[in-house]
């Protein structure tokens, strides 16, 4: 039986290895003697038989080594041999191991958990069906002029009777909802307003209960809502008698049909409560509050969806003069989710990393080129024994893929601590943080690029070892010749491109950091330390303060109460707050002013505000008067203007006493006298430079949903539970949500920035240590290799500062090198951080002298310490040496 | 001259046809067998003797040698005969079809 045969010899082979090794030694010498007998039968003297049967063997190693290539189970055998060499090699040299591995980990712990976060947010399937086929429809227009502005119903309704690339349009907006009812207090939930086909086109099927059937959406249905998994385990105690209930939705009736599970987050990761949307027809155009989400018919590409929706959008233009410039871009529901910005962004950190494993692995390869020098006699020998070479790159590359896999498995432990960290604090305030996490995925990635890494460093030095030339290595007796000096050579352009690379990295981080360093000094326009702002959004709940007398009243009693909890010096209510877009924005006309037919004047941010506000932020009055306690429903309409408003649209005008009104002329809004100017606040985000607004007092331009805000005397974020108690205390109803400090409303606007810039910088860090490493290494061996040579010029009258020089200035050499070098590859990069940046160019001076100085600072420190260590070098230790 | 790739193992197999035989002793009796024409060098013997070992068309067994040295023996296996017959076969097959068409003019 062969096989059985096969099997009996690869055990043998495996688990008897002596015995079989020292049966093949007695048969070949056995052969011998026999052979050495003939020789002398035939007449030869005892010697010179002996001679010519070994002769005609020819190697006696060579030919067991032949032997042994035909054994079943060779590759194996030679592979579990060669592992337990490498576990052996490194265990003789741990200061080489300790720092290759930590080396690998930091490489591949951060690529594995940057790899984790690039997954979940731009590769993991969304928990939608066939998620890529999902669009969302937004429209752009002038004088709006948003990227991803949002369209009216009656936009919705001409699209949708055009559209043929897409089936199963629906039409949804955010909004905030007091959710009220018999099962508990009320709250203020995220909520969205949707028609019915918005389940079905994302074909999400319900936890229990059902989602909206085609029809629910007619102008004269029944108000339905679904819940969010989150709020019917808080209010409903995640009770399947919830169906069919009626819960409060704005004051409003709504029967509860279905309840979504928790993985469905659309349109928000916080939306709770789905409404059904009436498609009421529409009499005018607006508001603007919705935006499209579609599925693409089969066949049809997001771009021809695109074409054929921006023609549909021309004939919208056509038929509305209002509209200028009309697109209606189209995106991919993953986009829309993560929003334009994020993907770039991680496009930057994936290739930063990358970087930083790249360095991670020209160091370790450095390391193994230097232990080849060392090791260069022990393959010589094994060469002349008869190892074959192609034998020898095994051994090695088993060696190397060895490291790597423990540098990969460290890694694996670096990057399971840096995804928990990050999802547990998520500091970009990622859209999609619920799919990063450690997986198969992660780990796959893992072992391939610690496989990948340990051939890429292994290979060119296995490669040279095998090469070697027996002769003269073995004759050098270990000293270093020709051989060691090209590896030498090899070393240092290795260092000189572990400078580059991360002198590349420290500038990219620089410039993200001088970007974020603009970004944290842009003020939002208010002088009160942001520390020192709370603001709670405030939600009567009764529809009986939607009468703006009850309401006034309402929020009057409000003010008085916040003003006397301990701590408040101020308050006020506002509908709209600096820095996120938290706020309306309308056109406006002005009085005297003529436009074109169809023209009309931009849409910019507009507020309403209380008698306080200005004084509360902190935003300086520059002419004319605030509003006051006097400016009510019954006196004469007011507005106040920013000093940007005055500067765009009444720059040759008095602005005081100029008439304006909100709105464009169709509505036939009240004209306002402006009564004053105030400093410009940043409505619309701290990166935008102009932000003309204008201010309408609270009393004559009432809305039942305000913020409150309040400053105080110290630390804000102690006032939210008096606040919500007395404010509670007026209405049962009253729902006050999203309390927040500005100083946390700011951070939270600059999260994305900071978020990149973080992770840049380390990754800048590490390999900014990682290349001192490298420096260090290589300067270290070339001292210890020179130790003779060193302590003859001391016996010759070198001072020890020559010998610091000589050292140092090696050292130089090479960073002065990859800085050139370096410098030339950061011009080219960092055009990718363009759209990262804000106030910094990406040739900025600062940045591009102060990361050279930084990278020589980092590299003569490295190579100060053998340097200095070579002054220790005693001449007559030295010479005695040889 | 040099033997043709796979001729080896038909030949060993051959050598030990009638008896079982030791490392030395199958060379010679191969450059026997083909008058001196071939000489089987010990780098391709015992490679190649380890390889049909494994493969069980031949077994091994210590023993003694003519002039009372150890040494070890082989022999064929049944499968090794099967083998050998269905080598030799082969070998004609191809031996006659090169001839035939070396003789064509």
């Amino acid at each position: 039986m062969p096989f059985l045969s096969r099997l009996a010899s690869l055990r043998r082979n495996l688990f008897s290895r002596p015995r079989v090794e020292r049966d093949l030694d007695e048969e070949l010498r056995a052969y011998l003697d026999q052979l050495t007998e003939e020789k002398r039968q035939e007449g030869m003297g005892a010697e010179e038989a002996r001679r010519a049967a070994r002769l005609e063997l020819g190697g006696l190693e060579q030919v067991k080594e032949e032997v042994r290539q035909v054994r079943t189970g060779q590759v194996l055998d030679e592979f579990l041999r060669d592992l337990r060499h490498g576990f052996r090699a490194l265990r003789r040299n741990p200061a080489f191991t300790v720092v290759a591995v930590l080396a690998l980990a930091l490489g591949i712990g951060a690529n594995t958990a940057m790899f984790s976060v690039a997954y979940g947010m731009l590769l993991r399937p969304l928990p939608y069906p066939d998620a890529d086929r999902v669009a969302v429809i937004y429209m752009r227009y002038f004088p709006r002029d948003f990227a991803f502005g949002t369209m009216c119903i009656r936009d919705y309704l001409m699209w949708k009777e055009s559209n043929r690339a897409f089936e199963d349009p629906a039409l949804f907006r955010s909004l905030r909802m007091d959710i009220g009812g018999q099962e508990g207090v009320p709250e203020q939930v995220q909520g969205a307003s949707v028609t019915a086909g918005f389940f079905s086109t994302l074909q999400a099927p319900p936890l229990i209960g059902r989602t909206f059937a085609s029809g629910e959406d007619k102008p004269a249905a029944a108000s339905l809502a679904v819940l969010g998994e989150s709020i019917w385990r808080r209010r409903f105690a995640a009770s399947a008698a919830v169906l069919g209930r009626t819960i409060l939705v704005n004051g409003a009736p709504s029967t509860v049909i279905g309840v979504m599970p928790g993985a469905f987050r659309f349109p928000r990761r916080d939306t709770e409560v789905w409404t059904s949307l009436p498609l009421n027809p529409p009499t005018r155009y607006g508001p603007w509050f919705y935006r499209g989400v579609a599925r693409l018919r089969p066949g049809v590409t997001i771009e021809q969806a695109q074409a054929e929706t921006n023609s549909i959008g021309l004939r919208m233009m056509q038929q509305n003069p209002y509209y200028k410039r009309l697109t209606m871009p189209v995106l991919g529901l993953r986009d829309a989710v993560l929003g334009v910005t994020l993907k770039p962004a991680i496009m930057v950190l994936i290739g930063a990393v990358g970087l930083v494993l790249l360095i991670a692995v020209v160091n370790v390869a450095n390391l193994m080129l230097a232990r080849a020098t060392v090791r260069e006699r022990e393959m010589a020998l094994r060469l002349s024994l008869g190892a074959g070479r192609g034998r020898l790159v095994r051994q090695l590359l088993t060696e190397s893929v060895l490291l790597a896999v423990m540098g990969g498995s460290a890694g694996l432990a670096l990057a399971w601590g840096g995804i928990e960290l990050i999802r547990a604090w998520n500091p970009g305030n990622l859209p999609l943080i619920d799919s990063v996490r450690l997986d198969w995925s992660a780990l796959g990635f893992m072992i391939f690029v610690s496989m990948l890494t340990g051939i890429l460093f292994g290979l060119a030095p296995a490669l040279a070892s095998a090469r070697a030339d027996l002769n003269s290595t073995l004759k050098e007796g270990g000293r270093t010749g020709a051989g060691g000096q090209a590896r030498g050579r090899a070393r240092a352009a290795l260092v000189v491109s572990e400078i580059a690379v991360s002198l590349m990295l420290l500038v990219g981080a620089g410039l993200l950091l001088r970007s974020f360093v603009n970004l944290e000094r842009v003020t939002g326009g208010f002088s009160t330390p942001p520390r020192q702002i709370l603001t709670v959004l405030i939600s009567p709940g009764s529809r009986k303060y939607n009468d703006p007398r009850a309401g006034l009243a309402f929020y009057d009693e409000v003010l008085r109460r916040a003003r006397n909890v301990p701590g408040v010096e101020i308050a006020a209510v506002t509908d709209s707050l600096p820095p996120d877009q938290q706020g309306d924005a309308d056109t406006f006309g002005m009085e005297g002013q003529t436009l074109a037919p169809g023209e009309t004047n931009p849409i910019i941010s507009d507020a309403t505000v209380g008698p306080d506000f200005f004084r509360t932020l902190g935003i300086p009055l520059v002419k004319g008067r605030l509003f006051t306690n006097r400016d009510t429903q019954d006196s004469a309409p007011v507005a106040i203007v920013s000093e940007g408003f005055v500067r765009r649209f009444l720059p040759h005008q008095e602005a005081i006493g100029t008439r304006i009104r909100q709105s464009g002329p169709a509505l036939g809004n009240q004209w306002m006298e402006i009564v004053g100017v105030v400093g410009n606040v940043k409505y619309l985000g701290l990166t935008v430079d102009t932000d003309p607004a204008y201010y309408m007092p609270f009393a004559q331009n009432y809305g039942p949903r305000m913020l409150l805000i309040v400053r105080s005397s110290g630390d804000a974020t102690q006032l939210e539970g008096a606040l919500r108690r007395e404010v509670q205390s007026i209405d049962p109803g009253v729902t006050l949500a999203q309390a927040a400090t500005m100083e946390q409303a700011l951070t939270l606007s600059v999260s994305q920035p900071r978020f990149d810039t973080m992770l840049l910088s380390l990754f800048a860090g590490i390999a900014l240590l990682l290349a001192a490493v490298g420096v260090y290494g290589l300067i270290a061996y070339s001292v210890a290799q020179r130790t003779h040579e060193i302590g003859v010029r001391m016996a010759l009258g070198a001072a020890r500062t020559d010998v610091v020089r000589m050292v140092v200035r090696q050292g130089a050499a090479l960073a002065a090198i990859g800085i050139a070098l370096g410098l030339g590859g950061a011009f080219a990069l960092t055009q990718l951080l363009r759209t990262m940046l804000f106030g910094v160019g990406v040739t900025d001076a600062l940045t591009f002298a102060a990361a050279p100085l930084a990278m020589m600072l980092v590299v003569l420190l490295a190579t100060s310490v053998p340097a200095l260590r070579a002054t220790h070098i005693s001449p007559v230790l030295a010479l005695r040496y040889e | 001259m040099t033997l043709l790739q796979g001729t080896l193992d038909l030949l060993i197999l051959k050598a030990l046809a009638l008896t079982e035989l030791h490392g030395l002793g199958i060379s010679h009796r191969i450059s026997q067998i083909t008058n001196g024409t071939f000489q089987v060098k010990p780098g391709s013997l015992f490679p190649a003797l380890h390889r049909m070992e494994e493969a069980g068309w031949l077994s091994s067994v210590w023993g003694d040698s003519e002039n009372n040295r150890r040494a070890k023996f082989y022999r064929l296996t049944a499968a090794g005969r099967r083998q050998l017959k269905t080598e030799t076969r082969q070998w004609e097959t191809i031996a006659l079809a090169i001839a035939s068409a070396l003789q064509t003019s």
